[in-house]
């Protein structure tokens, strides 16, 4: 046995493969067979034709979830952005030991199942909950309309993968060297020109990552707007799920799937061009 | 400047964890809507979620699937593993590029195309089914974070003990298997996770007998928001802070018992 | 060291090797957690709306059921014709017994989703189902907001200047649309074969109010009840839940919706003899009875009424004071294919 093993080792070429097999097999079974069967069933459901993609890409409705998806994916990257970066700054800027409980918070929410979270933002936003009783508390007699709104899914989806975009800048923040920091200061950077001219450039990775990361993930979510927003502002993962589970349109749902397979792989083949893209979940 | 970022660095904490918080108090409420505050306070919820099979047969079908798909996952991505990152060969970063794959795929597509394919082969609403896509998705997870170990492994350790007289297979149980193991287990305990919390592709496929905790969870919140739900958010996010709370405790305590400089005692990770 | 920290950011770092250890033994424990397989011999699984149904269900009609026949009753909700399609599709039953209302009854007989039944009783079966009990979708809103008095027809309900707040109706269009006409004017003996085009019409008017399209029976009665939307059309059970959990709600009978239930079983289903069986007890007399009174749903075999009291009577919508308030779904005489409906119904709601 050990001998086998020894003479396999010194051949290079079979060694790699031998160990790559079981799960290459698995994947081309597993991953990439039903895969295949999404694009098939797309152009065979219910008989063979393109009908499904015409309707998808011309249909008014169609036009306008893909358009609301891509707004609500873009709204969420930028309010990711905007409450990530401050944080990260704070925690490269605090005491050691600040940082960690900041980093220990960021991590708990990231581990802690979505639809946890999904369910808590439904007490805080609900009717009874403590944001409307604050809102009437100071005196405003009709509150808005919190729940089952695009603000309440955009909000969600922010706290969700918030943690993606902090992680990503924290981590490059943190390695920019003080010593830069304070010689541009020397210089006479302050305030905007620092961070426009010192912290931007060197955070851009960071920024990049989070951002596609976020991006990527927010176009097929599906769970939260399901459960907080409105069907009018449904975003494609739910219409995929709505065309699938009520009407077992398996053609028009494929059809759906693929269009939002081609987008996001488009989007991480440019990332994996510019980056690579064993470095965007790193 | 600073005062500001101050306040905004503020307010982000809080709205980060508001959230992780709420759902303790209303986990004990007695009131059968989402009221925050809460009109009083009991175990009722707990005692609901412990004793209704409805609730304990998912809690129990995830924990299975999950187990299942991580070791079905670390039986496939070890070996492979160790091929893409030990060996330079004729078509690697294709291979690499596929191990990633499931990771860009959306879960919604995922989700369709195994709820026909999975129909197809008559395993839905089955373990196996729900495992055998699950471990699709835990691939490359398991993967990342443990090719990101093996590249950190120092290689000498492994020649020095082949030029002492030890075989392949020695070398490897001896000493590359026990410098890994943190590794192994931090992978496996991603895939573990990933199955665990997995919802979509589980709402569709997983059915009545193989029904996973966030499927009935999701299918909960939708329905009537049972105020169970509180009770097994704050277990999950007792879980959670309990994971992450007791390497810092264990850490620290050690450290006080051995007084050594922190330094050194992180060396050798 | 700082390689690696990079590269998995998402436990903290430091502590990695120390959180390992701890976590292994509770990992191990998992594993060795022996899996008891569940015996399938002589179970049913019968699809239900969970909520009061249930719970009147099971003790009307599930255990005495399992009584008198040593059958086990397991159930699965909610209730969903998709599902229904799907078991014949994947061959995987989820459930083998249902009810449907009579316009997805006639959905599922044509697309072979159910099996051929016999009349247990005179009049009682309807393209291969059989007939149970009638309920009713009706007007309900919350007394705090609405002290003077709520809406009294659907005309009303769909006046946001007078009622104004959040509103919600069930995400099902057999059902919306009459409402929607009679909302627009209609009489309700003119309402079928229904003027799609003006029902559509008219809920356009309403769109911007309805808060949530509601698509399980128990999150009709928690947002009623937990005040998430003012106004509902929602079914009567449902209605008497909230008020029986004490929410500040009221309703009336008038333009009342009234459908007719009745029970399926899956076409190809390996419990077809027991489901058959079932069926045949769950619609005779002294069960049904038993049902009807405890959920409130008025029975559709004539034969139960013996077994129900004047007073019980009050709270089911076939009783004859509420009944004549109330109009029937004409499903027969729809006016158009309901599964083309549906679909322009799923892309009028998400414009």
């Amino acid at each position: 046995m050990g001998a086998t093993i020894a003479k396999l080792a010194e051949r290079p070429n079979l060694w790699p493969w031998l160990l790559l097999t079981p799960l290459a097999i698995y994947l081309a079974i597993f991953f990439l067979v039903p895969l295949v069967n999404v694009a098939i069933m797309s152009v065979t459901e219910p008989r063979l034709t393109l009908a499904n993609y015409e309707r998808v890409l011309v249909g008014a409705l169609y036009q306008r979830v893909f358009l609301n998806t891509f707004l609500t994916a873009g709204l969420v990257t930028l309010a990711c952005l905007l409450v990530a970066y401050p944080l990260a700054y704070l925690m490269n800027h605090s005491s050691q030991r600040t940082a960690m409980m900041i980093l220990l918070l960021v991590t708990m929410s990231f581990w802690t199942s979505f639809l946890v979270r999904t369910y808590a933002w439904m007490v805080l936003l609900g009717n009874n909950g403590p944001i409307i009783a604050f809102i009437k508390a100071i005196g405003i007699e009709i509150p808005p309309q919190l729940l089952f709104t695009r603000f309440s899914s955009t909000l969600a989806m922010v706290h969700i993968l918030a943690p993606y975009m902090i992680m990503n800048i924290y981590s490059v923040m943190r390695k920019i060297d003080p010593v830069l920091i304070r010689s541009a200061e020397s210089l006479g950077a302050r305030g905007f020109a620092l961070f426009r001219h010192v912290y931007l450039p060197l955070t851009a990775p960071g920024i990049a990552n989070g951002c596609v990361l976020v991006f990527v993930i927010c176009l097929g979510f599906y769970v939260t707007p399901v459960l907080l927003g409105s069907p009018r502002e449904q975003m494609i993962a739910g219409l995929i799920g709505t065309q699938i589970e009520e009407f077992l349109a398996f053609g028009m749902g494929s059809a759906m799937a693929m269009v939002l397979l081609a987008v996001t792989l488009a989007i991480l083949a440019i990332y994996h061009r510019r980056f690579g893209l064993d470095k965007l979940w790193g | 400047m600073d005062r500001f970022l101050r306040l905004i660095g503020f307010l982000v904490i809080i709205f980060i964890a508001a959230p992780l918080v709420i759902v303790v108090p209303i986990s004990f409420s007695n009131a059968r809507s989402l009221q925050f505050p809460p009109p009083g306070y009991w175990l009722g919820y707990y005692q609901a979620y412990f004793s209704d099979t409805d609730w304990l047969r998912p809690t129990f079908n995830s924990i299975l699937i999950a187990t299942a798909t991580t070791v079905l996952t670390m039986v496939l991505v070890v070996p492979a593993t160790f091929a893409l990152v030990r060996h330079r060969f004729y078509g690697k970063s294709v291979a690499d590029l596929m191990m990633l794959m499931p990771l860009a795929v959306p879960h919604i597509v995922m989700a369709v195309g195994y709820y026909s394919f999975l129909g197809n082969l008559r395993l839905v609403h089955t373990h196996m089914g729900v495992v055998l896509a699950h471990a699709c998705l835990s691939v490359p997870i398991a993967f990342l974070v443990l090719s990101a170990n093996l590249k950190g492994f120092d290689r000498n350790l492994e020649r020095a003990a082949q030029s002492l007289g030890a075989s392949p297979v020695q070398t490897f149980i001896h000493v590359t298997l026990p410098i890994l193991r943190p590794g192994l287990f931090i992978s496996a305990l991603f895939a573990f996770i990933q199955s665990f919390d997995e919802t979509v592709v589980a709402i569709f496929i997983s059915g009545r007998d193989a029904e996973t905790l966030p499927r009935k969870m999701f299918d909960s919140i939708r329905q009537e928001a049972d105020p169970v739900i509180a009770v097994i958010s704050t277990l999950l996010f007792a879980a959670v802070l309990l994971a992450l709370l007791t390497p810092l405790a264990w850490s620290s305590i050690r450290k006080r018992l051995r007084k050594r400089p922190p330094a050194a005692a992180f060396s050798g990770g | 060291m700082t390689v690696r920290r990079n590269r998995a950011p998402f436990l903290l770092a430091p502590s990695r090797r120390s959180f390992l250890k701890a976590s292994g033994a509770a990992v191990t424990t998992t594993l060795a957690m022996p899996y008891i397989a569940q015996a399938q011999e002589n179970v049913l699984y019968i699809n239900t709306w969970g909520g009061p149904w249930e719970e009147a269900a099971k003790q009307y009609i599930f255990d005495p059921f399992t009584t008198e026949t040593g059958i086990e009753i397991r159930t699965v909700s909610p209730v969903s014709f998709a599902k229904l399609a799907q078991q014949v599709r994947t061959g995987t039953y989820e459930f083998d017994v249902t009810t449907l209302g009579a316009g997805e009854l006639i959905r599922a007989e044509q697309a072979g989703l159910i099996e051929e039944l016999e009349a247990p009783f005179d009049g009682g079966l309807f393209h291969n189902g059989i007939a149970s009990h009638a309920f009713a979708t009706v007007i309900a809103w919350r007394t705090d907001k609405f002290s003077d008095g709520g809406p009294q027809n659907w005309a009303e309900f769909w006046d946001v200047e007078r009622f104004p707040g959040p509103r919600s109706l069930q995400r099902y269009p057999a059902r919306v649309l009459p409402l929607a006409l009679l909302a627009d004017g209609v009489a309700p003996e003119d309402l079928y074969p229904l003027d799609i085009d003006r029902a559509f019409a008219s809920l356009d008017r309403i769109k911007d109010h309805v808060l949530v399209w509601w698509t399980a029976g128990a999150q009709s009665t928690q947002i009623l009840r937990d005040g998430e939307v003012d106004l509902i059309g929602i079914w009567h059970g449902r209605y008497f839940e909230a008020e029986d959990a004490g929410a500040p709600v009221a309703m009336t009978w008038n333009q009342g919706e009234i459908e007719r239930a009745y029970w399926v079983v899956a076409k190809g289903t390996p419990n077809a003899e027991n489901a058959r069986k079932f069926v045949e007890f769950a619609t005779s007399p002294e069960p049904l009875a038993g049902f009807v009174t405890q959920a409130d749903y008025g029975p559709l075999n004539l034969a139960a009424n013996e077994f129900i009291s004047t007073e019980d009577a009050a709270r089911m919508p076939t009783s004859p004071d509420n009944y004549p308030l109330t109009f029937e779904q004409e499903i027969d005489n729809f006016g158009a294919d309901i599964e083309e409906v549906a679909q322009r119904f799923e892309e009028w709601l998400a414009s």
